[in-house]
């Protein structure tokens, strides 16, 4: 499902990551460690093409970066679910609307945007808080919001960027049993952490970075 | 597209000060293209109207007799380009001359020397140097025709300082709208720079290009209306002042108004368009 062939990106910082091989397969939980700045978020931002391979290839889905297009980023983002430490959500809409905007992205009919977005609102238990602004909700809660906007378009695979960096250890451990739950009913996750308290005694998949190269 | 308009709507009511901004820069550059346009429309009425008086003058030879004059003057109603064409007797051109110089011909010669003549003026289409000398060429070879008299080197000097006036034209008229262009995308630039998380995360979720830009476009669209109608009002009002002071130094065309419209209208999309290139880099 997602390949990565020999891949190198090095910013003219020096920073970067250097001959990955990665493969994550359909209902993967795979945990990605190592401290800041090891290379974590270039690795994810390969993948979902925020920056294009210098050397080697990605295969996402059936997009391969050697037939890439730019005009394909947005179908295969599409593809893809994303969250950030910062949850990035839109501040000036209610939690609804920031998860149905990304099904009005993608042309989805009206009546199917409101089944959808109450399902996955559901999903991550925040039905309660569907008319809230995000300033109006806890750390925690804003980046279920967040989850509940990746998964709604239904992706392959959940990329999942230091997604407790910003909540207290309860609020964390939290959304790593939403993300587990995710994943059991078969969404493939791709979570970037520096933290070891979280990945201490799971039997998940665990890559470790360092300097940008894998350690697994 | 009903999304996109409501989108667009609500952006220019969240940006309240950057869209009265871009409103005020759109209708200043509207103004001045405009005033810019009135002088040329103006100055065109003025060479058009100096075109207008200028006559050629066909002098009849004076042995030719009334029959002879009749056979002309059909000749002449036969040749393209010609208009206005009036008979002046011998007898009238020597009124002409007694009212001109304020003296008796008959006082000063025994006979009247002035020869009948003919005065034409030409069509909008053969008022050029070309054309007009194709015309006295054919006009002098005619039988009983003395003389053709016009004054081609006011008309060349007409269309060289049209010629200069036209380059003058295209280059300042060119420079005002790119520059108008130019000035609107870099305020709704701003406008766009408060708004690049939003634009930073519809690419995330996969938004197209087109679907981010439909909103813009829609704000631009409504910033270039908004711009087109102050700018009308201004120059309305601004104008009618003049005309209070001095009237008829101005005359202005209705599809000016249409004119300041479609600018604004074209300064919106292209401003916006422009201005969204930089974010939507992938």
């Amino acid at each position: 499902m997602i390949r990565l062939y020999n891949t190198s990106f090095r910013y003219p910082t020096g920073e970067g990551v250097t001959g990955i091989n990665l493969k994550i397969s359909p209902g993967d939980f795979v945990y990605l460690i190592g401290p800041s700045g090891a290379g974590k978020s270039t690795l994810l931002k390969l993948i979902y093409v925020d920056i294009f391979p210098q050397s080697g290839h990605i295969v996402v889905d059936r997009f391969n970066s050697l037939k890439f297009k730019k005009r394909y980023i947005p179908y295969l983002r599409r593809k893809i679910g994303i969250i950030f430490q910062d949850f990035k959500l839109l501040n000036d809409r209610n939690v609804f609307e920031n998860i149905s905007f990304v099904l009005r992205v993608t042309g989805t009919k009206k009546s199917e945007i409101k089944k959808r977005v109450l399902r996955v609102l559901a999903e991550v238990g925040l039905s309660h808080k569907r008319n809230k602004m995000p300033h109006q909700l806890s750390g925690g809660e804003q980046q279920r919001v967040a989850i509940a906007r990746a998964l709604v378009n239904e992706p392959i695979i959940l990329l999942a960027d230091e997604p407790t960096g910003n909540l207290d250890p309860a609020a964390a451990d939290d959304i790593l049993k939403l993300l587990e739950n995710i994943n059991i009913k078969g969404t493939a996750i791709l979570m970037a952490t520096h933290s070891d308290r979280l990945v201490r005694g799971t039997r998940k998949k665990i890559v470790n970075i360092h300097n940008g190269k894998l350690t697994i | 597209m009903l999304y996109h308009i409501s989108q667009g709507i609500k952006g220019l009511f969240k940006a309240k000060f950057s869209t009265v901004f871009a409103i005020i820069i759109i209708a200043i550059s509207l103004i001045v293209i405009s005033v810019f346009l009135l002088a040329i429309v103006n100055t065109q009425r003025l060479v058009d109207s100096i075109h207008e008086r200028m006559e050629l003058e066909l002098f009849v030879d004076n042995a030719m007799d009334s029959v002879d004059v009749n056979r002309i003057r059909k000749e002449l109603d036969q040749i393209e380009g010609l208009k206005d064409i009036r008979f002046i007797s011998r007898e009238e051109a020597a009124q002409y001359f007694q009212s001109q110089f304020d003296a008796d011909i008959f006082d000063i010669l025994d006979e009247n020397p002035l020869p009948a003549s003919f005065r034409i003026k030409l069509t909008r289409e053969y008022r050029s140097s070309a054309k007009v000398s194709l015309i006295i060429d054919h006009l002098k070879r005619m039988d009983g025709v003395d003389d053709v008299i016009f004054r081609q080197d006011l008309l060349a000097i007409l269309e060289k300082y049209m010629r200069v006036a036209f380059v003058f034209v295209i280059a300042v008229g060119g420079i005002l709208a790119f520059g108008s262009i130019y000035l609107v995308s870099n305020t709704i630039k701003l406008i766009i720079f408060s708004r690049v998380e939003i634009i930073n995360i519809m690419k995330l979720v996969g938004a197209t290009k087109n679907f981010i830009r439909k909103p813009f476009i829609v704000e631009g669209l409504i910033q270039g209306i908004w711009g087109a109608l102050l700018a009308i009002l201004i120059l309305i009002t601004v104008l009618r002042l003049v005309s209070i002071e001095i009237p008829n130094l101005i005359v202005i065309y209705d599809e000016i108004y249409w004119i300041i419209l479609g600018l604004g209208l074209i300064f919106g999309f292209l401003g916006s368009m422009l201005a969204l290139t930089k974010f939507l880099k992938y």
